[in-house]
Order: C-alpha cells, then sequence, then structure tokens
C-alpha cells in the first residue's frame, strides 16, 4: 500500500504529467474565476485532448484543472458576489459581505486556506476510504438517500434565518426550490410538468441561470445604488495581513473546518447529491455552530466561520466523490461521470483493478489533487493584492464588466436568450427575498435536491410503499431532521432562561 | 418596505403552489406525487407568512443569514438608483437580443461609461475596446461559442 502510494507520487512528478498538471490549473484557474463556465463544460470540451495521453498525464490535466476550479470560483464569489462557480455561491453570503467591509483580504486568506486543508483531507480520505468505503454506500438505498436531501433541506431552512418567522422562510423558500425543480419534463411518466408550453423548460430550470440570477443581480443593483466601489468608503488595508488573519482564522476554527471538510468528502461520496449541495450543508453546519441567537445573526453580515465552512466543503468533496467513482465506477457528480467518460476512453475499467492492478494509478489521482491545491493556494496568494485591489474599483467601471461576464455566463448554459431571462426573472426574485429578508440558500439547495429528491421518493414509494418509513436509517435521518429544526428553538430558550437567570 | 416585498413574494408562492397542486391532480401517479407532497405544504406556509405578515406585529424584522441591501442612501435616491440599475439590465438584455452580444457588449460598456460613469471620451473609448477585446479573444477566438447575431441584424439581411 504505502509503495502504491510513492510511486503514486513518483508516477506525478514525472516533467510530462507534472507539465500536463501544471497546464491544467493554468485553464481551471481561470474558469473558475470566470462566472458561468462551469467546471464540468471545462472537463468535457478537454476530453478529446486526452486521446494521446497516458493514463497518468490526462487525468494529472482534467483532475488538475478540475480540482481547482472551486477554489478560484472562491476568489470571485467573494470579491464580487457572483458565484464563480455553482458550487461557490453558498461563500458568497459572508465572503462578499467581508469584502464590502474592506476585509477581502482575511475572506480569501480564509477561502483559500480552507481550501487547501478541505482539499488534503478530501484526498486523505480517498486514500483511506477506498477498501472500507464499500459497506458503508452500499447500506444507503433509495429511502435513506431521500432522508438524506430532506436532512440537508432541514439543515439550511432552519438555520439561514432567526425565529420562528425566519423558520417559515426558510422552509417557504427550500420548498419553492423544491416546486421550481419540478419544471420540465417527470422522468418517470414523461409528463411536462409547469413547462407554460416552451420547449426550453422541458429540459428543466438549469441551474447556472438562476444562481447567477439569484446571487449576482441583486448585488449589481446594490453597487449602483450605494455609487461607490464594492468595498466602498472602507479601506482596504494591508491586504496580506488581512489574508494572514484569514489563515490564522482556519486554525482558530480548526475544528469546524474539519467538520466541514468531513461533510463535503461524505457528500462528495454519497452518489447523486452533487457538489452544489456540499457547500450549503457546510454552511447551515456552520451557522449551526453559533453558540446563540444574536451570534448567528451575525452571519450573512460577514462571519469568517461562513467562508470557512463552503470553502473546506467545496474541495473536499472532489477527494469523496472520487471514491465511488473509482470503486464502483457510480460517479457522484455530473462532472465525475465526464471523468468516469475519461476512464473508459483511456481503456481503465473503475472497479476492483483500480484498487489492485492499477492502485499507483489510482493514489496518483490522490495527488494531483493535494499538489493542484498548494500550487493553486500558492498562486492566489501571491496575486492576492492584485486581486483584492479590484474592490477598490470605482462601481462604475465594474458594473458594465460584471453585467458582460454574468450575461455571457448565463448565456453559454444552453447557449439560448432564454437563460438570460431566466436570469433576469431570478434576479427580481433574488432581490425580492432580499428585500423582504428571506434567505436564498434554501431556494438554492431545494432546487439542486428537487430531482434527487424525487427520484429517491418515487422508488421507495414504489419498492416499499410506506414500509420505508420504518427502515432503522430512515428513521436515525428522521430523528436528525427534527433535531436540526428544534435546535433553533431549543437555543433561543436556553438563551432566554440564561438572561432570565443573569438579571 | 420589506413586508410588502414578503407578502408579495408569499401571494406568488401561493399561486404557485395552489396551481402545481391542482395542475398535478390530473397527471399519473407516478408524476403527481412529489408535486402534491411539496405543493400542500407549501400552499399552507405561504398562506401562513402571507396571514403573519398582514395581521402580525408591525415593523417587526427577523434578518436572514443572508446578503443585506446597503441603506447609506435615502430611501427615495435608493428607489431612483434601484429603478436605473434594473434599466440597464433590462436594456443591456434587450441590446442582446436586437444586435448581438459582438455589437451589444461594447455599446453597453461605452454607454455605461458615459452616460452613468461620466467618464471622459478617451477613457471610455479604451476602457471599452479591452473589455470587447476580451469578450472577442476569450469567448469567440479561443472558446469559439456560439453567439447569434442578434434579431434586428438577422431581418436587416
Amino acid at each position: 500500500m504505502l509503495e502504491a502510494l510513492l510511486e503514486g507520487l513518483l508516477l506525478v512528478l514525472q516533467w510530462k504529467p507534472f507539465a500536463f498538471m501544471l497546464a491544467g490549473i493554468g485553464i481551471g484557474f481561470w474558469v473558475g474565476l470566470l462566472p458561468g463556465i462551469g467546471g464540468a463544460t471545462t472537463l468535457a470540451l478537454m476530453l478529446p485532448f486526452i486521446y494521446n495521453m497516458q493514463p497518468v498525464e490526462a487525468f494529472a490535466f482534467l483532475l488538475g484543472m478540475h480540482s481547482v476550479v472551486a477554489t478560484t470560483g472562491d476568489v470571485t464569489s467573494i470579491l464580487f458576489g457572483v458565484p464563480g462557480e455553482a458550487t461557490t455561491a453558498a461563500i458568497i453570503l459572508d465572503g462578499h459581505a467581508m469584502a464590502k467591509k474592506g476585509e477581502a483580504g482575511r475572506a480569501l486568506g480564509a477561502a483559500l486556506a480552507s481550501s487547501l486543508v478541505g482539499a488534503l483531507i478530501g484526498a486523505a480520505a480517498l486514500a483511506l476510504a477506498i477498501p472500507i468505503v464499500r459497506p458503508l454506500v452500499l447500506t444507503f438505498g433509495s429511502p435513506e438517500l431521500f432522508m438524506l436531501a430532506i436532512v440537508g433541506l432541514a439543515f439550511i431552512a432552519s438555520l439561514s434565518a432567526q425565529g420562528a418567522r425566519g423558520m417559515v422562510r426558510g422552509f417557504l423558500a427550500g420548498g419553492l426550490g423544491l416546486f421550481l425543480a419540478m419544471v420540465g419534463q417527470d422522468p418517470q411518466a414523461g409528463v411536462a410538468r409547469f413547462t407554460l408550453d416552451t420547449l426550453y423548460l422541458w429540459q428543466g430550470l438549469d441551474l447556472v441561470p438562476v444562481l447567477v440570477g439569484l446571487f449576482a443581480i441583486p448585488e449589481i443593483i446594490d453597487l449602483v445604488v450605494r455609487g461607490t466601489s464594492i468595498a466602498g468608503n472602507v479601506p482596504a488595508g494591508r491586504i496580506s495581513r488581512g489574508a494572514l488573519e484569514g489563515v490564522k482564522d482556519v486554525f482558530r476554527h480548526w475544528w469546524l473546518t474539519v467538520r466541514c471538510a468531513l461533510i463535503g468528502t461524505f457528500v462528495g461520496i454519497t452518489p447523486g447529491l452533487g457538489g452544489a449541495v456540499a457547500q450549503w450543508m457546510a454552511y447551515g453546519h456552520a451557522t449551526q455552530s453559533a453558540r446563540s441567537p444574536e451570534e448567528r445573526s451575525r452571519f450573512g453580515q460577514g462571519d469568517v466561520r461562513g467562508v470557512l465552512g463552503p470553502g473546506a466543503a467545496c474541495n473536499s468533496k472532489e477527494g469523496g466523490a472520487l471514491i465511488p467513482t473509482i470503486a464502483f465506477g457510480v460517479p457522484g457528480s455530473t462532472s465525475m461521470a465526464i471523468l468516469l467518460g475519461g476512464f473508459f476512453l483511456l481503456g481503465l475499467v473503475p472497479g476492483p483493478d483500480m484498487l489492485t492492478k492499477h492502485l499507483p494509478v489510482t493514489f496518483s489521482l490522490v495527488w494531483t489533487i493535494v499538489l493542484a491545491n498548494i500550487i493553486t493556494v500558492g498562486a492566489c496568494f501571491l496575486l492576492l493584492n492584485r486581486l483584492t485591489a479590484l474592490t477598490a474599483v470605482p462601481g462604475h467601471l465594474l458594473v458594465p464588466v460584471i453585467l458582460v461576464l454574468v450575461f455571457i455566463g448565463s448565456y453559454t448554459s444552453n447557449s439560448s436568450y432564454a437563460d438570460i431571462l431566466v436570469t433576469l426573472v431570478f434576479g427580481a426574485v433574488g432581490y425580492f427575498m432580499v428585500l423582504a429578508g428571506w434567505p436564498r440558500a434554501p431556494l438554492v439547495l431545494g432546487l439542486v435536491l428537487g430531482k434527487i429528491a424525487e427520484n429517491y421518493l418515487y422508488i421507495s414509494v414504489a419498492r416499499y410503499e410506506a414500509a420505508w418509513l420504518t427502515r432503522p436509517v430512515v428513521l436515525l435521518l428522521l430523528a436528525i431532521a427534527i433535531g436540526v429544526i428544534l435546535y433553533p428553538a431549543f437555543q433561543a430558550w436556553r438563551s432566554r432562561t440564561r438572561k432570565a437567570a443573569h438579571a | 418596505m420589506h413586508n410588502r416585498a414578503s407578502l408579495g413574494l408569499a401571494i406568488v408562492i401561493m399561486v404557485l403552489a395552489g396551481w402545481g397542486t391542482l395542475s398535478a391532480l390530473a397527471w399519473p401517479l407516478k408524476a403527481k406525487l412529489f408535486p402534491l407532497v411539496i405543493g400542500i405544504p407549501l400552499f399552507c406556509l405561504a398562506a401562513a407568512e402571507a396571514l403573519w405578515t398582514l395581521f402580525g406585529r408591525r415593523g417587526e424584522r427577523q434578518a436572514a443569514s443572508d446578503f443585506q441591501l446597503s441603506t447609506d442612501q435615502a430611501p427615495e435616491v435608493a428607489r431612483r438608483r434601484t429603478l436605473v440599475a434594473a434599466a440597464w439590465t433590462v436594456g443591456f438584455f434587450v441590446l442582446i437580443v436586437l444586435l448581438g452580444f459582438q455589437i451589444a457588449v461594447p455599446v453597453l460598456v461605452f454607454a455605461y461609461l458615459k452616460l452613468q460613469g461620466k467618464e471622459g471620451w478617451i477613457f471610455a473609448i479604451v476602457f471599452t475596446a479591452a473589455v470587447w477585446g476580451f469578450f472577442y479573444g476569450l469567448f469567440d477566438l479561443l472558446l469559439h461559442l456560439p453567439f447569434p447575431p442578434g434579431v434586428l441584424l438577422e431581418w436587416l439581411g
């Protein structure tokens, strides 16, 4: 095992695989920075180039590119409030709020350092979990996977707003997301649901135009209203010092970062949940780490824990997602499905062979994730001053550039004007949600989970009828969901009791 | 203002959930199971939120863990600038549909810099050229993304 681990490292460090990895990192760096151009799309675009490569070179190239997209996507999300990737939207809530307070350097430092920690934990999980993960994944059938989706939604809906009213709004937003996920042709009976008789909606709402509208348009409007730069009149201070503070924040909240990285890894391992879910679950968990309702109210206003959680989860999920892809040929996400295509193009069959005959190649994937993230984080820190200086650029120079990127990012999803229309509609929805004090995170998670949840619910009912509700893991997950919903009420009660005792 | 926005959102969700539930009744079980499971509680929650907004305590505002709109500007200034931002955003979309990305991008950037930013001619031209160069070089030359010419140009032949 150790020999294979070392052999994997030596394979990646050969000049050709290393050069391909650097090329991949270079592409992934810019793809992550540009809003809307997804990592999965770029993986698909790059797939034809690997025909003449050796497996190690091809994976160094593809995985090197893919594993850094989320890291640089965080940079765009924090600096401009526009999701660089669908998987980096959660970090906007607190990261961009910090940038507006003149703490862009600290937010970036925290995001980059937590991303690195997350990536290392994900890679370690991949290395360690391969022999033991099979029984764990196989205990999860459709009922458990459905309940897992419900737990995720309960997490984010109950924790993203204050009090009973806030919880109602959180669940309303989550329910709206689930409802919107039903738009399109239903996968079981083929009925066209809520398509308004348009062909565009038959395939459902694409996540990218929705996300870009929901998050970017309210930010653009606010930037115009303020009439200043992103950081406003707040002096940015010494960026490098701020970044160092962000790195220190990772160690100050070390266990939170580790827990969120583990959440990301677990979501990555679970087939079908995907990376967009990991960040929101981690954000929900970070919110839960607040000890009192007053402390929780700081989330969304620029609490560094809201940056650390999604940052760590987003990168750790890659290592996790590779586990079922390599071990069982079950891709955990779109990107992994494309990567699986790469395996077949190169004549490799995922499964037992990857854990025996091709074990060094498997470990080379682990090392690629580790090295690519170390190199990217290092490069980002070197470019930090230039990147952060963008928050001091006057708003009237940024607005047209951001608008162009938003509209192109949205248009490239399906090369249709309807994508931009969807962005505009969800821009209005996002603006009114912000105006009304409704959380947007549950809507996104509902939209992401909707299709998966429906599929698992239908299979559960068809296969087990009502008996699926009595399965032990389902009951355990149901108890967790109820606990998560009741936890804020318990916290508020405890806070009131303590105050009364002190008075 | 936030109460009116909340009421509006709740009513829109009530209408959507009601319409979704009623539409689903006509579908086979496979297709209607999830819409009914989600639609009915969603309608009830939205109705609760609407009633809460109408009859609950006035001025009660509980912030979400989310981005907050800035409150530095006077309400009338904020309202006017919001409308201006919305007009630019929608205007850009109309420009793209009519003229295509290739022309709409430089037109928007230049117009925004001159009209909104009050920038000088030279700066506006250089900045617009830089943005257009980036757009054209990356998305058109390098990535070969298909950008149609725009309805107006197609119509003019």
